[in-house]
């Protein structure tokens, strides 16, 4: 008995060592980010991890820019929650259907699905901008969104494989209770899924936010844009000039809403990982 | 793929309610979207005037468009470091986050980071890491005496682009692990054990054939993305008026369609990684009816 | 497979026409919101009868200021025309633009560059303005002819300069004071030039590592100064039908060989690699003592604090040349106001609004009366703005071609190895791009 303890205590510091190596190269490059983005342009290059003297200069050089972040910020926030919301029903609703229920082509239409994976998106720009155009939606934010209500190859395949590692006991039980499929699907799997969702929700988010060629052509230029738009008409001259304390405090500052929305949900996916598999 | 319930009835239209969205995308969107690119690759369209048909002739031009079949090599010997990294090393780590020790929430936070970030501000920082004089990886290796690297010069700039897109996907592949490795049931180990079995055997015997769904899941989706890889790499290796050191497809699908007038010549392009892409799945669907167990 | 293809192929090519015929509304823009800071408004709300018109352009945060500013003026002398005024950067201007070419749904005036004029205006996507200034024969009086010349077509112009640039060398006074070297004189050669980059190239904190280069630029594009030095040895660029590429000329091989050897023997230019490390502009970062680019980064120069100022190409073998360029507007064709558009192009070209222009300090403007008065010359940052406008006696034209950013493509990326350091046969590179580029401008222009 005793040597199992020990042999658990050594394999769980090198656990710790491992983990701790790795996750020191997971999170460098986002601590180098927020220092550079606090030192002074002359300091750019040293090699400190806190700057001495620090500065607020480069992010009050972002706010004295007369480009109306806060507009571009809230257009990027809100086209960005309609996608998630969208993608978040629009995809747990087919994956149901994939995982779940029996009907004649089922395979076949997933497979036909997967395949829309494959398709590089510069091509497809053009005619969609084309078909919007005909519906009078170009000049407005309705075409990245709206595409996100019809479903999505990535977040149905997600979702469909965590729907299938939930018991079917679960589903037998419902169904002798007399529930519906609406039910099932609503009041059964949906609430389970609850990790999934959350990494879908933040996948999907962080697409939409970061997306830069969809608002491009669609939205108005700046200011009445995005904020990834925006940011990239101002970094121009930055990067010519090699501002990089300036690059980094606009980069930690277009990140920051990503983080924030990973910070929330990760409680129910990181964590929620731990709890699922064992309901067996 | 096991067999569902069955619709009853009346159910049957809740059935097609659930799945009309995704039906519509399908048919207007994804595959509207994909005979238009077909449909365009057969022409050559500047943008500007009407499409002229060409028959195949962008398909030919491919297979001597020396830029074109370097591009492709590239994506190639990207795929081919990045997938096999990515996979491994996120099993690794899920194995090694998968034991129950204190703070290892915290430390599935940190190595999730990485995924949750826009490729274009964080590929600004690497810059700044990979600066063959400026550096900070190259501080570090002279601080530890060695010799600094010029790590985006052409010998090493695909090893270099290959790591920073492993590390900004090992969040990902993680959390897929782990939720595979955790739906495998205790009693498997517990009775291994007590037929004798020591660590190494049960990961081989029971771990690691029990995970093979998330393997097959996290394999395909990164050879995806290794073959649609583009922020990072042009980020890193990009020089002059749009070009970069290490070309990759659908970088030269964007200069075709953008730069050059060429919109015929990139929707071939595009069909044709589609193509290769949809082949590799092929194979893979073949290897998960072969190797992949499902309960 | 066939039938389904050309079907689709028809149908797109139906969809493009169709929507060209009905498109051409601008589209809904809501107002877009003031800036703070700008002292004027910018476009009022459309009223009945009012004439709507859309310009997109490329440019820099600062443009936009100056930009609502000349509309503003506009709208005042044009009341029943509004203008609505798009600046995005560089890359994103040309998807931007192309996208909405596609669709049918083009701006009404939108801003080019002057070597992608042909590819534009060859493709039929353009007014003709030549029936306008044949009604109005003095609106270009007084317009310099190097910076016209780029827009002439055998149907006439099809487009219009708005400024003009001129590519000089910029040099850091106080890295030329630290290492007591006296300023370039005008008549400076390419030997002098050499030997003064020599002379500035310093390893401050004896590392190993080069902290100040004596000249730095980027050579992807001619512009900068590839160009510029084949012509002062004696070379061409391109034939001037646009079917022969001509940088593999023994001249220019000259050329070639003495930029190769700034860079690999004397050290004075830093290879790409280390360049990227300082962003694109060494000079800007404080890094080189000196450049060669164009009245655009004055600005910038001044704002990161350099104490700088400018002074002619130098003399080359074969005698001094640089490079002339211009950014300008064109009109749509599938505008619906054309009238109107001209209206706005006519503005831009006159006084008051190269007025506007100089003051801003990117480019130089195109009206000689407007070039060579106070409001350039004396404009606020304090440097001898006269050299960008000397320039233009021994300015040569940058090539415009049908193709040209493609061809330029060509060039670029099979150069682009040497000056990273990777490949070190010059001769044999170019032996073997200037076939490739060839065959690009056959494509083009048989």
């Amino acid at each position: 008995m005793n040597n199992k303890k020990i042999e658990k205590a050594i394999l769980d510091i090198v656990t710790y060592l491992l983990l701790s190596l790795g996750a020191v190269i997971m999170v460098t490059p986002f601590l180098w980010m927020i220092a550079t983005s606090f030192k002074r342009p002359a300091d750019q290059f040293t090699m400190t991890l806190i700057p001495n003297p620090a500065t607020l200069d480069n992010y009050r050089s972002l706010f004295n820019v007369d480009l109306n972040f806060p507009l571009m910020f809230a257009n990027s926030t809100v086209i960005s929650l309609l996608v998630t919301i969208g993608q978040l029903l629009t995809c747990s609703m087919a994956a149901f259907c994939f995982a779940v229920v029996k009907f004649r082509g089922r395979e076949a239409l997933f497979a036909a699905l997967l395949a829309t994976l494959l398709i590089p998106f510069h091509v497809t720009l053009i005619p969609n901008f084309i078909i919007f155009k005909w519906l009078g939606l170009t000049g407005t934010s309705v075409p990245i969104w709206l595409p996100a209500f019809w479903g999505g190859a990535f977040g149905t395949f997600l979702i469909r494989q965590y729907f299938l590692t939930i018991p079917r006991d679960l589903v037998d039980a419902a169904r002798v209770d007399g529930a519906s499929l609406l039910q099932i699907f609503w009041r059964v799997y949906l609430p389970l899924a609850k990790p999934a969702l959350a990494a879908l929700a933040i996948f999907t988010f962080q697409g939409a936010w970061n997306d830069l060629l969809h608002p491009l052509i669609y939205m108005p230029a700046a200011p009445n844009t995005t904020l990834t738009v925006g940011l990239a008409f101002f970094q121009q001259q930055m990067v010519l000039g090699g501002k990089f304390t300036i690059l980094m405090a606009g980069a930690f500052i277009s990140i920051l809403p990503l983080l924030l929305v990973f910070f929330f949900a990760q409680r129910y996916f990181i964590q929620g990982i731990a709890l699922t598999g064992v309901k067996r | 793929m096991e067999a569902g319930i069955k619709p009853l009835g009346r159910e049957k239209v809740w059935l097609w309610i659930l799945l009309a969205p995704t039906l519509f995308g399908l048919v207007f969107s994804a595959f509207g979207a994909l005979l238009a690119t077909l449909g365009l690759s057969f022409t050559e369209w500047d943008l500007f005037t009407s499409p002229k048909w060409v028959g195949f002739s962008n398909y030919i031009t491919l297979f001597t468009d020396k830029r074109f079949l370097r591009a492709l090599a590239n994506t190639a010997q990207f795929a081919a470091l990045y997938v096999p990294g990515v996979v491994i090393i996120s099993l690794f780590v899920a194995v090694l986050m998968n034991r129950a020790i204190k703070g290892i929430s915290l430390y599935r936070t940190m190595y999730y980071l990485p995924v949750v970030t826009s490729a274009v501000a964080t590929a600004l920082v690497w810059n700044m890491i990979y600066g063959k004089d400026t550096g900070v990886l190259n501080y570090i290796l002279k601080q530890l005496g060695m010799q600094p690297v010029c790590w985006l010069c052409a010998d090493r700039a695909m090893l270099s682009v290959v790591i920073v897109n492993i590390w900004g996907a090992i969040g990902e592949g993680m959390i897929i692990f782990l939720a595979g490795l955790t739906a495998i049931p205790k009693e498997y180990y517990e009775a291994s054990e007590i037929d004798g079995a020591g660590r190494f055997q049960q990961f081989f015997r029971i771990t690691l054939p029990l995970i093979t769904p998330s393997i097959f899941f996290q394999t395909l989706i990164s050879t995806i993305n290794a073959f649609q890889a583009f922020d990072y790499i042009y980020m890193l290796t990009r020089r002059g008026q749009g070009d970069s050191s290490i070309p990759v497809v659908v970088f030269s699908i964007y200069r075709n369609a953008w730069h050059f007038n060429k919109y015929g010549v990139a929707s071939a392009q595009a069909i044709e990684l589609t193509l290769i892409v949809a082949a590799l799945m092929a194979v893979y669907l073949w290897a998960e009816k072969k190797f992949v167990v499902y309960e | 497979m066939r039938k389904t293809a050309l079907f689709l192929t028809l149908l797109l090519a139906l969809s493009v026409i169709l929507s060209a015929c009905a498109g051409g509304a601008p589209t809904a823009t809501p107002a877009q919101a003031s800036p703070t800071s700008a002292p004027v408004e910018v476009t009022s709300p459309p009223s009945e009868g009012k004439i709507q018109l859309r310009m997109m352009m490329w440019g820099a945060p600062e443009e936009l200021d100056i930009w609502k500013q000349i509309v503003a003026d506009f709208q005042s002398a044009n009341p029943n025309i509004s203008v609505s005024v798009e600046v995005s950067e560089w890359e994103s201007y040309w998807t931007k633009l192309k996208t909405l070419l596609a669709a049918g749904t083009p701006p009404d005036i939108f801003a080019i560059d002057a070597p992608y004029y042909l590819d534009y205006q060859t493709r039929g996507v353009l007014l003709n303005l030549q029936p306008y200034l044949d009604a109005n024969p003095h609106v270009l009086d007084d317009v310099y002819p190097q910076t016209l010349k780029a827009y002439q077509t055998a149907e006439g112009y099809f487009g219009l300069p708005r400024d003009f640039q001129t590519i000089v060398v910029f040099y850091n006074k106080d890295m030329f004071d630290a290492a007591g070297i006296p300023y370039p004189s005008p008549d400076w050669t390419y030997d002098d030039f050499r030997a003064t980059a020599k002379a500035l190239t310093l390893d401050k904190d004896k590392d190993g590592v080069i902290d100040q280069y004596g000249y730095a630029t980027d050579l992807w594009d001619m512009e900068l100064f590839w160009s510029e030095a084949i012509w002062a040895f004696g070379g061409e660029i391109i034939s001037p039908d646009h079917t022969k590429t001509l940088i593999g000329s023994p001249e220019a091989r000259k050329a070639w060989q003495f930029i190769y050897d700034m860079m690999f023997v004397d050290k004075s230019m830093p290879d790409s690699t280390t360049a990227a490390q300082y962003g694109g502009d060494l000079f800007q970062a404080g890094k080189a003592a000196m450049t060669t680019i164009g009245h655009w980064a004055v600005p910038g120069y001044a704002e990161a604090g350099l104490n700088f100022d400018v002074v002619p190409m130098p003399v080359g073998p074969a005698g001094r040349a640089t490079s002339v360029n211009s950014a300008g507007f064109v009109i749509a064709k599938a505008t619906k106001y054309p009238d109107a558009a001209w209206k706005f192009l006519e503005f831009v070209i006159s006084p008051p609004a190269q007025t506007r222009l100089a003051e801003l300090g990117f480019a130089c403007p195109v009206l000689k009366s407007v070039a060579e008065s106070p409001a350039f010359l004396e404009q606020k940052i304090k440097i001898n703005h006269k050299v960008f406008l000397d320039s233009l006696e021994f300015a040569h034209m940058k090539p415009v071609f049908k193709g040209y950013d493609e061809w330029a493509s060509v060039i670029g990326d099979g150069m682009a190895p040497i000056w990273a350091g990777e490949e070190a046969d010059l001769n044999a590179i170019l032996d073997e791009i200037i076939p490739q580029a060839d065959e690009v401008l056959q494509q083009y222009n048989p």
